[in-house]
């Protein structure tokens, strides 16, 4: 196991690595370059070339990919082209309020979703699992934006409960910040609550009808009991892959939420930067998102081999 | 026509609730007939009633911030940081609410014959905030950034014709231009064209004379900005704190205006605003057919389109009064081919209004012996609703027998890959503030910008003419021939001219509509007041 | 006997999903026929009510809601069974390989895959237009490769635990080949997570396809797709107009209808025997 760790970071930071290179590449070959994005209808060849000197843009392209690694292996982002910010100032206080929503929305969604999603399948085809199921699919057939604005007209602009604005501020106490982010933690929860309840429910289901819970039934056990010990850790693999999967999602795939509820997270910060071709800015957000990924799949990875006897000792 | 007097009704109203009559009172004079001077004249008297009284927290929610905006006038691009810049600096000139330039930091100026030399007077007495004395050089060196070889500036294109600036005084520069233009005092105007210190480099705290001081910045979030109390025009500067918030989403703007969370937003959704007026806390201000120029712009040197008759099928062809009501709710006056508005006083006036004609557009589509499919590429990223004016010109395109294909391109990058690329593409323009830089910037020979390539001597002969000219009649008429010429000839389908809708909680006072940009000139931290 | 039974009697809720389904694409097939107007035509104002002239109101540009509802169904079907049937394509093979295969292609396949989870959509998706232009053969494909990552980390974890058990080692043994491992012994044991996947997928699609118009990706107007019409008119239902709520009711049923077929076919699979369906 602890093997299998190290080589998991090991292998987590080339991919780190890979993601960066991708991304430069990938920066480089989109049309437009920081310049024309900044300048906009202002660009004339002259200004064009002027900027792009003075960002150092007319150097080889990995003379400029060199230079970032250098200085990013030795904890410097560098500064954002388009106003000269320190990037990494600038993304930990956002990467912080990321971490923080998407903490709000998981500490409710994922028990609320993996505990209906047993019920659920305790209780098939009953009034129970019926209403959790056309809840949860009805959530998440419209987009995420379209729950913020019902969630805004009810809430903030009828009721007046929570602020339609969710911008947090570091002056601002904790349950402060938990009033003030409540409707995107409410918005997310309800968006990755289906994902997560139906693969519980549908998982749980396929394994009674695996032998040995064939026998446990016959042995009298009661079905709760079946269910709880002997399905829930072998059909534990595939659910913890979707919860790995949503939580990504709650870290990577934001910014709608973000921009309806004007939360500074970093999805906004990519979003600018990549429509400003600002390849500090882009490189940073990848590596965050690209970390979130490593990490959530290296945990999920490990946790699926725990919970499964066989997998914990290969012959 | 029905509608117009709905809106008229409806801001009569409107007018009437919100006690002074103040805030539609721009709208309703230009709908009455009255001329734009008249009606800012009767403005400042009624302004003069009301003293405007200090205190209070402002919070501003606007579109047109980024995560990536600096304090660099060199990079401004849009609302947010034009207002920030307007909280912390001053411009040289300012505008007063019907769009003419009025003294600033520049506080007078004279030329001389022929408009190529000018003298501006410095105003005296005015402090940083840092503690210095405003003097000619701050002004040179606050020009100079924009200016020579290796500056990024913008502006760089607008100020190439000043070929000499010099401090005459400590209180006085000349400028002469490369050649005559009685309307340089408004290219001073110019956004980008704000005051520092002379040296000033440091950006992330910046030096000015404006009403307030930053007190944070946190970019694509929020400025907080705080009275620095010693500003130097009566009546302004009134809140203690300014809170400028970065409000991307139009439903989430109005809604944190609802809700109380913010006391002003800029640019509510046309279609949406009319559900607000019931609402008595909140007051709209309406500026008329200033806002963006809405257009789809062929160029004129691509196949197919080198075709006169090609062009007027296209510009008869679209329904102009259906696209403004559909799309935006009526608060949109038809463009008439050309982006010049009916605000500028040299507005073609005699020029009938092109209307949809789908009989004439199939004729001249006929006439001009071409056949099958032109396609119109548009894009969210050209302006929001862009495809839905495509859609509904694709449909009354089709009416007259012609088959236009709307090809939806991506709204990353739409400024670099299409416009200026495709042979037919939306674009839309802002206000400029003399026809002379319209035409100049949009249509002249030697603009990087002319998207619809259409580049013609004679034209650009009549602009050149028209800038030095000082007789106002003659003026006039060669500003009209030029607008005939491209509405006639061009490749421009100019369709809509927008309003700005900015809305208010209506305890906010001393809000005008103003001829140039919406949040009256983007200065509403220092003109407003709390009643 | 058991299946038999379901599958001649399947539930009351599988037959309601079946029988909305099938009026979806009934609509999708005759919309030319059915539809009281055209995809394309303007004729009301914007955001109309619902009257007996336009039955369901009017959308952002006044065009019938219901009409482009019913043509809506042929491009939101149509596009979210192209891209799903692809992303589950390749992720159930990639994955299933990289289960079965052995470590050295496991790790290779897992470690590509993290890679490629990594670059943002936005990015990707920007890359695969530059690169192809925009057509709606490349949404296709940017939608199905993307998913088809997610796809792999589900298929391939629960492969895991299929290929260490004692069947699939029992096969191994018999010197059954790579592929018929995969598809003999793994796959259909795989398969009900990878279904109730599968449907879930299916109607994300919906959303994702309207997601990244703004890309220029996919469909062009003035064809309607029911993600993209909730999209358009959104923003009205900040303002209580109930506009968008039509096509996201149609979606919504579609997503119902889907997931209550295969919660009928995860249940068959659930109980091949009798003892736990008696309970």
């Amino acid at each position: 196991m602890f093997r299998l760790i190290i080589t998991r970071v090991f292998l987590g930071f080339a991919t780190l690595f890979a993601v960066t290179l991708l991304i430069f590449a990938a920066t480089e070959i989109l049309p437009g370059d920081v310049a024309s994005a900044v300048l906009g209808q202002g660009a004339t060849p002259d200004t064009l070339a002027a900027f792009r000197i003075e960002l150092g843009l007319d150097r080889p392209a990995y003379v400029r990919y060199l230079e970032w690694l250098t200085n990013a292996l030795q904890g410097d982002l560098g500064v954002a082209m388009t106003n000269k910010r320190e990037v990494l100032d600038t993304i930990t206080p956002r990467l912080y309020n990321t971490l923080f929503l998407a903490g709000y929305a998981a500490a409710i969604a994922v028990p609320i979703a993996i505990i209906l999603g047993i019920t659920a399948a305790i209780n098939e085809g009953k009034w129970i699992d019926r209403a959790a199921n056309i809840v949860t699919l009805g959530a998440i057939s419209v987009p995420e934006f379209f729950i913020a604005y019902i969630l805004i007209l009810v809430f903030a602009t009828n009721l007046g409960w929570f602020p339609s604005l969710s911008t947090v501020y570091s002056d601002m106490g904790f349950w402060q910040k938990i009033h003030v982010v409540a409707l995107p933690a409410l918005t997310l929860t309800m968006l990755v609550m289906a994902h997560m309840l139906r693969m519980t429910r549908a998982s749980v289901l396929a394994i009674m009808s695996q032998p040995y819970i064939e026998m446990a039934f016959l042995k009298g056990l009661p079905r709760k009991r079946v269910i709880l010990h002997h399905a829930l850790p072998n059909a534990a693999a595939p659910i913890i892959s979707v919860v790995a999967l949503n939580l990504a999602y709650l870290i990577v795939g934001v910014v709608v939420i973000e921009v309806v509820f004007v939360y500074p997270g970093v999805g906004q910060y990519m979003v600018d930067g990549v429509s400003k071709r600002d390849l500090p800015v882009i490189q940073a957000c990848a590596l965050v998102f690209g970390s979130a990924f490593v990490l959530l799949n290296t945990i999920a990875d490990i946790l699926a081999i725990l919970l499964n006897p066989r997998l914990r000792h290969p012959r | 026509m029905e509608d117009f007097s709905k809106k008229l009704k409806d801001a009569e109203l409107l007018a009437t609730r919100s006690g002074g009559s103040r805030r539609d009172f721009m709208q309703l004079a230009i709908m009455t007939g009255l001329s734009v001077s008249a009606a800012s004249a009767m403005f400042s008297k009624a302004e003069a009633a009301e003293t405007p009284k200090k205190g209070g927290t402002f919070r501003i929610g606007m579109e047109g911030g980024s995560a990536t905006d600096s304090l660099d006038p060199r990079t401004y691009a849009d609302s947010v940081m034009i207002a920030a810049s307007l909280a912390v600096y001053d411009s040289m000139i300012e505008f007063d609410n019907a769009g003419n330039p009025t003294g600033a930091l520049l506080e007078s100026w004279e030329a001389r014959p022929g408009a190529v030399e000018w003298i501006f007077n410095v105003r005296q007495g005015i402090k940083f905030s840092n503690g210095k004395t405003l003097d000619a050089d701050d002004v040179l060196y606050s020009i100079g950034i924009h200016r020579g070889e290796d500056t990024k500036s913008p502006a760089k294109g607008i100020l190439e014709q000043i070929i000499d600036i010099k401090a005459v005084t400590p209180s006085q520069i000349s400028i002469t231009l490369s050649s005559g233009n009685a309307d340089f005092p408004v290219i001073l105007g110019d956004y980008h064209l704000i005051v520092v210190p002379n040296g000033f480099t440091d950006w992330e705290n910046p030096v000015g004379t404006g009403a307030y001081n930053l007190a944070s910045f946190e970019p694509g979030v929020r400025l907080v900005f705080e009275n620095r109390g010693d500003y130097w025009i009566e009546g302004r500067a009134n809140f203690d704190r300014v809170e400028l918030l970065n409000i991307q989403d139009v439903a989430a703007r109005t809604a944190a205006l609802q809700s109380g969370q913010v006391d002003a937003v800029n640019r509510l959704d046309a279609r949406t605003v009319d559900l607000m007026t019931g609402n008595n806390a909140l007051s709209i201000v309406r500026t008329k057919g200033t806002g963006n120029r809405f257009c789809f712009v062929s160029r004129v040197t691509s196949p197919g389109f080198e075709n006169k008759d090609l062009r007027l099928a296209l510009k008869w062809g679209i329904d102009r009064e259906k696209i403004i009501n559909s799309v935006y709710s009526g608060y949109a006056v038809p463009g008439n081919d050309h982006t010049l508005d009916a605000f500028n006083p040299y507005y073609n006036t005699n020029m009938p209004q092109r209307a949809y004609d789908p009989d004439k557009a199939a004729y001249h589509f006929k006439k001009s012996g071409l056949s099958g499919e032109i396609t119109l590429s548009t894009s969210e990223g050209a302006w929001g609703s862009a495809v839905d004016c495509a859609q509904l010109y694709q449909e009354s395109m089709s009416k007259a027998g012609i088959t236009l294909n709307v090809k939806k391109e991506s709204a990353d990058g739409y400024w670099d890959n299409v416009w200026l690329k495709e042979p037919f593409c939306a674009v839309y323009w802002g206000r400029r503030l003399s026809a002379d830089q319209t035409f100049t910037q949009v249509y002249g020979s030697g603009s990087d910008w002319n998207d619809s390539d259409w580049r013609v001597p004679a034209f650009d002969r009549l602009v050149e003419e028209a800038r030095v000219e000082l007789d106002e009649v003659k003026r006039k008429e060669q500003y009209f021939e030029c607008q005939e010429m491209i509405a006639e000839d061009g490749g421009m389908v100019c369709f809509a001219i927008t309003d700005y809708l900015d809305g208010y909680s209506s305890k906010v006072k001393g809000v005008q509509p103003h001829a140039r940009y919406d949040l009256d000139d983007n200065r509403i931290a220092s003109k407003a007041w709390f009643a | 006997m058991a299946i038999q039974n379901s599958f001649k009697n399947p539930p009351l809720s599988a037959k309601i999903g079946m029988v909305t389904l099938s009026v979806f694409i009934f609509f999708a097939i005759f919309a030319p026929v059915i539809a009281p107007y055209g995809e394309a035509e303007s004729i009301g104002k914007t955001w109309a009510s619902p009257s007996s002239e336009f039955l369901l109101g009017t959308d952002n540009i006044g065009r019938d809601m219901l009409s482009r509802i019913m043509f809506g169904a042929r491009m939101t079907l149509g596009v979210a069974t192209a891209c799903t049937l692809l992303s589950f394509l390749i992720g159930i093979t990639m994955g299933l390989l990289a289960a079965v295969a052995g470590k050295i292609l496991d790790q290779i396949l897992s470690r590509f895959v993290d890679l490629m989870l990594s670059i943002p959509i936005l990015v990707f998706a920007l890359m695969i237009l530059s690169m192809f232009g925009s057509s709606l053969f490349t949404l296709i494909i940017t939608i199905g490769v993307l998913d088809s990552f997610r796809v792999f980390r589900l298929a391939r974890s629960v492969a895991v635990n299929i290929v260490v058990t004692e069947f699939v080692e029992v096969a191994r043994l018999r010197g059954e080949g790579l592929w018929w491992i995969m598809t003999r012994e793994v796959l259909p044991n795989a398969l009900p997570p990878m279904i109730a996947e599968f449907g879930l997928r299916f109607c994300f699609n919906f959303l994702f396809v309207a997601g990244l118009s703004f890309l220029g990706l996919g469909i062009q107007p003035p064809f309607a797709d029911w993600g993209g019409m909730v999209r358009e008119n959104g923003r009205a239902i900040a303002f209580g107009i109930p506009a968008p709520l039509w096509p996201a009711i149609a979606i919504g049923l579609t997503t119902i209808s889907v997931n209550m077929i295969v919660d009928w076919i995860l249940s068959l699979n659930a109980r091949p025997s009798g003892a736990s369906a008696e309970m």
